[in-house]
């Protein structure tokens, strides 16, 4: 049956105009009269995929990039140590439970990027064919997806070649990253949606019943990998809340009908990725009983709940000579200590946020350092002496420290120092209402009113009243304030420099009442105290309450990643590709992600012609233009603006972030991007005959494969030559080094006519270092884990200033560059004509 | 007038000019005890959050010791304290002295203007108010009214615009006493601060818009062009005392935009060339004009800051060569090919240097490098080895005089090794992601290609020649395009514990920005007899631009914690306040927090509101009409263009990197009183006067067209009943009773301990309470007094 018979019969069944679900089952149906069955397509697309996907995947035989981070998080797993990330856990158990299957160890570290993988026996590729077959399944999930919102299966094929022959997708899903699982769970979530959405289903079915359990499930393993599937909730959600308008304006379902269609979706759209959520973080738990280096993220009732960080229960009373340790409350600074170092003349400040200047400190006085530290040391050891010029002293007898007297508080292991402040300021913080605070004593001098403290209970726990009236170890929380200066002794996340070993600044804090001047008593002692003393020890949190709170720093660190790193990009530069990031290089071989120009390119350009032509039909609509685009319109509209919707949540929030962002950031949207890209596709060849849409399909598909293979060997990393990579480079900033390859012309002219020169060609040891072992000098550089950006090409950065136009337009013209550029001009207009066919 | 060292200390940008105030205010402070802890509080919040640190430097340079002793005696005159830091700007626009502010100047003129009209000519130096500030303290006052003035004009245009939006008069009463009994609002506009200025515009602009939605059925009628226009103003006008003001550009533009919409809709039956009238009306009342007023403000703020003042260092070389004694011109040396430079890095302040150590061939961490020599960063200013000569390049290398530029492509020699700068692909000793520098012999063809470097200026210094002191500039690689960074970080031993310096493969980044400090041999002056005229000219818009986004960009990185700074969130009810001022002689205290009544009230009616509109939308779905249709409209229209304007008044903070505080909270708080009264009328007053404005129509447009619909007219009145009467008392009692109870905290007068406890809910942080510092105050001698 020829496409315009079809849809003369479609047109001639419809009745009610308004039903366009009609168009949708005739298109849902026609599949059954093509030659393969959807089922035999997606096994064929999956094999292509696979061989796509996990060609040597064994290269490179060296840590790349983020297997830093999730290769050594792994390790943790095994080991059972506690270790913090601020991405939830999900994806990262599962890549442990598969390295731990094939055997690793969990004892090689994944420090460096480049670090090899074959000396230890790191079973690195059962991992890495973990993350990259959850990549290969996207390839039939996002045919199966086209397929299911009705589009015909030239559209689907479509988007199952876009996302296999994706670069970027290739090069980042085959690595031991939590993009891959990531996306999985995203695309299986979109899938599992569609199907839901599939209106020949009946409400309530077991079928319906389970593609809506099984986008819950989606979703909460979404939002268990990666924060990102949030975007993915909020997609659904809309549509979600969309359907249910739906309803509840068809007056034909009854209120209990409609509270039934809403019920079964809170229940499995909310209710079943809130339980996955917790779940993971359950076994993570489980999984990480031990003490490990992710401690000092946590507060210091959740760290004594793992092995080998246990507080020992301590004296509840405070007495006089008490030695205590005074740890902070609002930061996870740790203990207040001092040790025998001394504050620094010429210390580094802090002015203006990002300046950093060196100003000889005028205040200090070079006196011993008060730190916050956040193990448990010696040097965390006060006693609680009295204060004040009044004092009477009875060693001999127990005396409480009670709310509101004046104290000292001498340091144990350097005593006779004492915890003293005084009118300078701090080391780091300039602000004048901040006090430097010191250890100031010397032998045989009984020190001065600047050691006076008074000790001011805020808060106690509510099960010990007595808590409120005088000092009690863990149960009371208090300030102490400086007697002579008024201020209170406070801490705030703020480091010292390196002479001070990099601890947490302590400074004493005039006006504004704010809850980092509010510490406790976390192990006191004293000689009179004898055996029956109460004792006391922290709350064990329940799960719930380490579940929130290590949310709730994920959270804040996740906000902190504000550091700059040589490959972040900002969002408005992703969807047309400018840049990439260097993942790896060695050996004349070198990882760059770059995604497939003509996909980034072509969805972009999809989503946004969607957008102006729907704009333009909206704005005719009010002026009362009629464009008869009728059901099949209709149709388009709901398939495509799902879409552009699912790309624009996984977009726009990243432009809000003032976090670090990555390439690799974009990955689910384009996902989405791509699967607007097919719709569109199908709308624009709705017309075409069956032959020329075929043609259509494999031209367009031969055009992607054809692209793919030019970025090929960035993507596996393999062998390249010079000329092929210069002449790939199409945009400016793509900056992937092609000196790494060998075939390189020698005469390859640069801005003036001198000789040129080349660093690789002088003799070793010039030009010539790597991490692990220098002297080889077939190593031309070491790549490191923040940057293994390390040759440069005369094209690189150039653009970048804020008068980039003005260079460009007075830079000596550089003829080969040029003609490079032409000839890829060429290429690139003919693929956009054959985009917009 | 300002003394050679002082020339000297600010032209070298902000952050040397730091180390003599660093001593001088620590001198002062000394001498005054330290005791004013809080003013210096004070003083440190208004200037983090009215200026930027820099100009705060500048301006205490000038702060003698008299000045504060001053300051002690302003501690005790109740109110005094801002005055000192307003008396600042005050001072440098009547001394015409350029200052940098985030704000846009339009209040400041607003003060100025009022402190010109009552006699400051000029000849009193607000500045260095020092003995003579008690004989002049009248003016304070009166300066002091003026914001106080516009906080109370106000209360009037709140009532006017309810009136004007239709609703019944017990409503316009009830909104206006709430409105009027707020102790945040009333406190902020008794202290010479910008926001009753801001909240006084962004009302004109509501009130406005409500007047031209009222003319909307006269189209192009004279009262439809004159409230129109006055919409476009007073907007402008709102931004021109603060960038805030951009709330309420957006509230009328997505207002107009709907308005526009409307018009469009095929049924109105309107021609598309009379939509288009209405278009151009629109853009030019709301575009076109409030464009010009907004930079009419600038022109002024330009045409009287001629002369070099404390803010030169914020902008470009080019802009402060504009200005009349501008030291930039003065000491600035122009710079030509194989001239002897020292080149400072601009934030570190160390100069850039070689020596003969080489590097180890073996860093501690495995790697490897060059072995060539060192090239790092110098903190000592006369080291010899900071010398470099400028060398040209390329074929026309000539024995003239010849000036270097930006885009030039150049070499660096140093002096004392006569060995060329150069970069090459060698990992840096510190930061392997970046580039070693080192230095080549001359003459060695093999390295030529890495011994270039571009020198590339700041995008407003692109014409002008090389100079010393004035120009900021990078040095890029040629063959690698990276370009020279220093940091803080020292190298080890070997590196002689010289600052670390290297290729930063990041353009845009702070700390590639160099400047040439010395020029040797040579002397500032020099080029005197060349025929260029001292004061430069730069357009209006080039300086206006470059202001504009050196604003933006500064209010960005006000970002520094504060003790009373507070998140969005905690400002729906207010749970901590801000503490002005305190002093522990009277024992009484200013603390600006809101009317709690108020506030909480108006959290209500936010949730009020959006629960009735969303439960209307949801039933009307289901085909129930449950409201009467001129309720419903008044409900969603007037009642909706508050909710906008609340709604972007506030969320717009959540996502403010900045630091933020309590007052930013006040214009969205004067709206939510508003919105109070709408919600009180669609809860205790039955019914509503409907349509609020007069139907006929201006006989023109009659001619030109019939509506293919009548329009939805349905008349209706309001009804006041006993409920009506009780609600409104009840709710208006108790936020007069509330701003009474907290008056002590408001106006700053005496309090007794117990009061201040009794005062302490929420949480609020007063002073002289329990659980609060009690300071220990020195004894202060009463001639300070």
């Amino acid at each position: 049956m020829s496409e315009k018979q079809k849809e003369e019969s479609i047109k001639t069944k419809i009745t009610s105009a308004h039903d366009y679900r009609a168009y949708f089952r005739q298109a849902l149906d026609a599949s059954k009269r093509q030659p393969f069955t959807d089922f035999q397509i997606a096994t064929f697309v999956t094999v292509i995929a696979g061989i796509v996907r996990l060609y040597k995947i064994w290269e490179p035989t060296s840590v790349v990039f983020d297997e830093v981070h999730f290769g050594k998080f792994a390790g943790k797993y095994i080991n059972h140590t506690y270790f913090f990330d601020v991405h939830p856990p999900l994806a990262k158990m599962l890549i442990a439970g598969v390295g731990s299957v094939a055997g690793y160890d969990g004892l090689f570290d994944f420090n460096n990027i480049g670090d090899d993988y074959l000396a230890p026996a790191v079973p690195y590729v059962p991992m890495r064919l973990f993350c990259g077959i959850l990549g290969v399944f996207t390839i039939p999930m996002s045919y199966i997806t086209v397929k299911a919102s009705g589009h015909s299966t030239a559209a689907a094929l479509v988007a199952a070649s876009l996302v296999c022959f994706e670069n970027g997708f290739v090069a980042n899903n085959r690595l031991i990253l939590l993009d891959s699982p990531l996306l999985f769970f995203i695309s299986f979530t979109i899938m599992a949606w569609m199907k839901f959405s599939d209106p020949r289903l009946q409400p309530f079915s077991f079928q319906w019943k389970m593609w809506l359990f099984l986008t819950g499930i989606g979703l909460g393993c979404s939002i268990s990998s990666k924060w990102v599937g949030l975007f993915t909730v909020a997609t659904v959600g809309c549509s979600t809340i969309k359907g249910l308008w739906d309803i509840w304006g068809d007056l034909s379902v009854s209120p209990t009908g409609f509270g039934r269609h809403f019920i079964n979706r809170v229940l499995y759209l909310i209710i079943v990725p809130i339980l996955i959520y917790i779940f993971a973080f359950g076994v993570h738990f489980t999984a990480l009983p031990l003490s490990g280096d992710g401690d000092t993220h946590m507060s210091p009732a959740f760290q004594q709940t793992l092995k080998g960080n246990e507080a020992p229960a301590t004296r509840a009373d405070v007495a006089y000579n008490s030695v205590i340790s005074i740890r902070h409350l609002k930061t996870n600074g740790g203990y207040l200590h001092s040790h025998a170092s001394r504050y620094e003349t010429g210390s580094e400040r802090k002015l203006n946020g990002d300046v950093i200047v060196d100003v000889p400190l005028l205040t200090s006085r070079k006196e011993q350092q008060i730190t916050l530290y956040s193990f448990r040391d010696d040097n965390n050891l006060w006693k609680i002496l009295k204060g004040g010029e009044d004092r009477v002293e009875n060693p001999d007898e127990l005396e409480w420290v009670k709310n509101g007297d004046i104290v000292r508080l001498q340091h144990v292991s350097t005593s006779p120092i004492m915890l003293h402040s005084h009118d300078h300021r701090p080391p780091v913080t300039e602000e004048e209402y901040h006090n430097e605070v010191s250890g100031y004593g010397f032998k045989d001098y009984e020190g001065d009113a600047n050691d006076y403290w008074r000790v001011e209970i805020v808060d106690h726990s509510s099960s010990s009243p007595a808590a409120g009236e005088r000092l009690q170890a863990l149960r009371s929380t208090f300030r102490l304030i400086h007697i002579n200066e008024g201020c209170a002794l406070f801490s705030h996340s703020v480091k010292l420099p390196k002479w001070a070993f990099e601890q947490q600044e302590v400074t004493c804090i005039k006006g504004g009442t704010i809850p980092r001047t509010q510490w406790y008593i976390e192990q006191n002692d004293h000689p009179l105290l004898n055996e029956t003393a109460e004792m006391v020890s922290y709350e064990n949190p329940g799960f719930f309450k380490k579940f929130l709170e290590l949310n709730k720093v994920m959270w804040t660190s996740n906000a902190g990643l504000v550091d700059s790193h040589p490959y972040d990009s900002r969002p408005p530069s992703w969807p047309i590709l400018q840049r990439g990031i260097s993942m790896w290089s060695q050996n004349e071989k070198q990882i760059y992600l770059l995604g497939n120009p003509l996909i980034y390119w072509g969805s972009t350009w999809a989503i946004f012609s969607y957008l102006i032509v729907r704009g333009v039909l909206i704005l005719r609509q009010q002026r009362g233009y009629s464009d008869k685009i009728g059901i099949v319109g209709r149709y388009f509209q709901d398939s495509i603006g799902f879409y552009v919707a699912g790309w624009t949540f996984h977009f726009l929030p990243f432009l809000l972030m003032g976090r670090q962002l990555f390439l690799h950031h974009y990955m689910p949207a384009l996902y989405f991007g791509i699967l607007g890209f097919a719709a569109v596709f199908d709308l624009l060849t709705q017309k075409f005959r069956p032959t020329k849409k075929i043609l259509a399909t494999v031209a367009l598909i031969a055009l992607i494969v054809g692209v793919f293979v030019v970025y090929a060997p960035i993507t596996y990393g393999t062998t390249w030559t010079r000329d092929d990579c210069l002449r790939s480079k199409v945009m400016d900033k793509w900056d992937y080094s092609c000196d790494t390859y060998l075939d390189r012309n020698p005469l390859k002219s640069s801005v003036t006519e001198a000789p040129s020169f080349h660093p690789q060609e002088e003799s070793a040891p010039l030009g010539v270092i790597s991490a692990n072992d220098g002297e080889k000098p077939e190593t031309p550089m070491q790549p490191t884990p923040s940057a293994p950006m390390d040759e440069h090409s005369g094209e690189f950065g150039d653009e970048e200033d804020a008068d980039d136009e003005w260079y460009r337009l007075n830079r000596p013209a550089d003829p080969e560059e040029d003609e490079d550029e032409d000839d890829e001009d060429e290429e690139d207009d003919e693929e956009e004509e054959e985009g917009e066919e | 007038m300002m003394t050679d060292t002082a020339v000297r200390k600010r032209h070298t940008g902000p952050v040397q000019s730091k180390k003599p105030v660093a001593v001088k205010e620590e001198e002062d402070l000394k001498k005054v005890n330290a005791a004013n802890t809080s003013f210096r509080l004070l003083l440190e919040f208004e200037q983090t959050h009215l200026t930027v640190s820099p100009f705060r430097q500048a301006n205490t340079l000038r702060a003698s010791k008299e000045q504060t002793y001053a300051q002690l005696t302003v501690l005790f005159s109740v109110f005094r304290f801002d005055e000192v830091h307003f008396g600042k700007f005050l001072g440098h626009y009547l001394k015409r002295a350029y200052f940098f502010d985030v704000h846009p100047p339009l209040a400041k003129l607003t003060l100025t203007a009022a402190g010109k009209l009552i006699g400051y000519d000029g000849h009193f130096d607000f500045a260095s108010i020092g003995d003579n500030y008690i004989e002049n303290r009248v003016p304070h006052v009166f300066l002091r009214s003026v914001p106080a003035t516009f906080g109370a004009l106000c209360v009037p245009i709140v009532y006017l615009i309810m009136r004007d939006s239709g609703y019944n008069y017990l409503t316009c009463l009830f909104t206006t006493t709430m409105y009027l009994f707020d102790n945040a609002l009333v406190g902020q506009s008794r202290l010479i601060l910008l926001d009753s200025q801001l909240i006084f515009y962004m009302l004109c602009t509501i009130y406005s818009y409500v007047r031209f939605s009222k003319a909307r059925h006269q189209e192009f009628s004279a009262e439809w062009y004159t409230w129109l226009l006055a919409t476009g103003v007073s907007m402008a006008m709102t931004l021109s005392v603060k960038m805030v003001g951009l709330f309420i550009v957006a509230a009328v533009g997505l207002a107009t935009i709907s308005d526009l919409w409307n018009l469009m809709d095929v049924r109105r039956g309107l021609e598309l060339t009379h939509v288009a009238k209405h278009f151009y009306a629109r853009a030019v009342a709301l575009i076109v004009i409030p464009t010009f007023v907004y930079l009419f403000w600038f022109w002024i703020h330009f045409s009287i800051l001629d002369t070099s003042g404390p803010g030169d260092n914020f902008m470009s070389a080019a802009f402060q060569a504009t200005l009349k004694g501008n030291p930039l011109t003065e000491q600035a040396i122009k710079i030509y090919y194989n001239d002897s430079i020292t080149i400072q890095h601009r934030d570190t302040e160390n100069f850039l240097f070689s020596w003969d150590k080489t590097y180890p061939l073996r860093y501690d961490d495995g790697r490897i490098s060059s072995k060539g020599y060192q090239v790092s960063a110098n903190s000592d200013a006369n080291d010899e080895g900071n010398i470099w000569q400028v060398l040209q390049t390329g074929d026309e290398i000539t024995g003239q005089l010849t000036a270097v530029r930006h885009g030039d492509i150049i070499q660096l020699r140093h002096v004392k090794t006569d060995r060329l700068l150069m970069t090459h692909d060698v990992a840096s000793p510190l930061l392997p992601t970046n580039t070693e520098f080192t230095t080549a012999e001359e003459g060695d063809e093999e390295k030529y290609e890495d011994t270039l470097f571009e020198l590339r200026f700041d995008v407003l210094d692109l014409g002008r020649q090389w100079q010393s002191q004035m120009i900021h500039f990078q040095l890029i690689h040629v063959p690698t395009g990276v370009s020279m960074f220093s940091q803080t970080k020292k190298w080890p031993e070997w590196g002689g514990y010289k600052h670390d310096l290297n290729g930063n493969k990041k353009i845009i980044d702070r700390a590639n920005r160099w400047i040439v400090k010395d020029v040797i041999g040579r002397e500032p002056g020099e080029d005197k007899n060349e025929d260029e005229s001292k004061v430069d000219s730069m357009s209006f818009l080039q300086k206006f631009l470059e202001l504009q986004s050196k604003m933006l960009s500064e209010n960005n990185k006000l970002v520094a914690e504060h003790p009373y700074m507070s998140a969005p969130i905690s400002w729906l009810v207010p749970t901590k306040g801000i503490s002005y001022w305190h002093s522990p002689v009277s024992k009484s205290q200013i603390y600006l927090s809101g009317n709690v009544v108020g506030w909480v009230l108006g959290l209500a009616c936010i949730a009020i509101y959006c629960g009735i509109g969303l439960a209307d939308i949801v039933a009307q779905r289901r085909g129930f009409d449950l409201i009467d249709e001129p309720v419903r409209r008044r409900f969603q229209y007037s009642g909706g263009f508050l909710a906008l304007l609340y709604a972007l008044h506030y969320l717009p903070f959540y996502v403010m990197g900045r630091a933020l505080f309590l007052h930013h909270y006040l214009p969205a708080v004067t709206i939510l009183y508003m919105l109070m009264g709408a919600v009180f009328e669609f809860m205790f007053i039955d019914g509503t006067t409907s349509p609020a404005s007069s139907l006929v129509r201006n006989e023109s447009e009659m001619k030109n067209h019939k509506p293919k619909v009548a329009p939805h007219i349905t008349t209706m009145r309001s009804v006041l009943t006993k409920t009506s009467y009780i609600a409104a008392a009840v709710i208006v009692i108790a936020q007069i009773g509330f701003f009474i109870w907290m008056v002590p905290l408001t106006y700053g007068t005496s309090m007794s301990s117990e009061m201040v406890k009794l005062h302490q809910i929420f949480g609020w942080e007063l002073h002289f309470g329990k659980g609060t510092f009690l300071f220990k105050w020195p004894p202060l001698s009463h001639n300070t007094c």
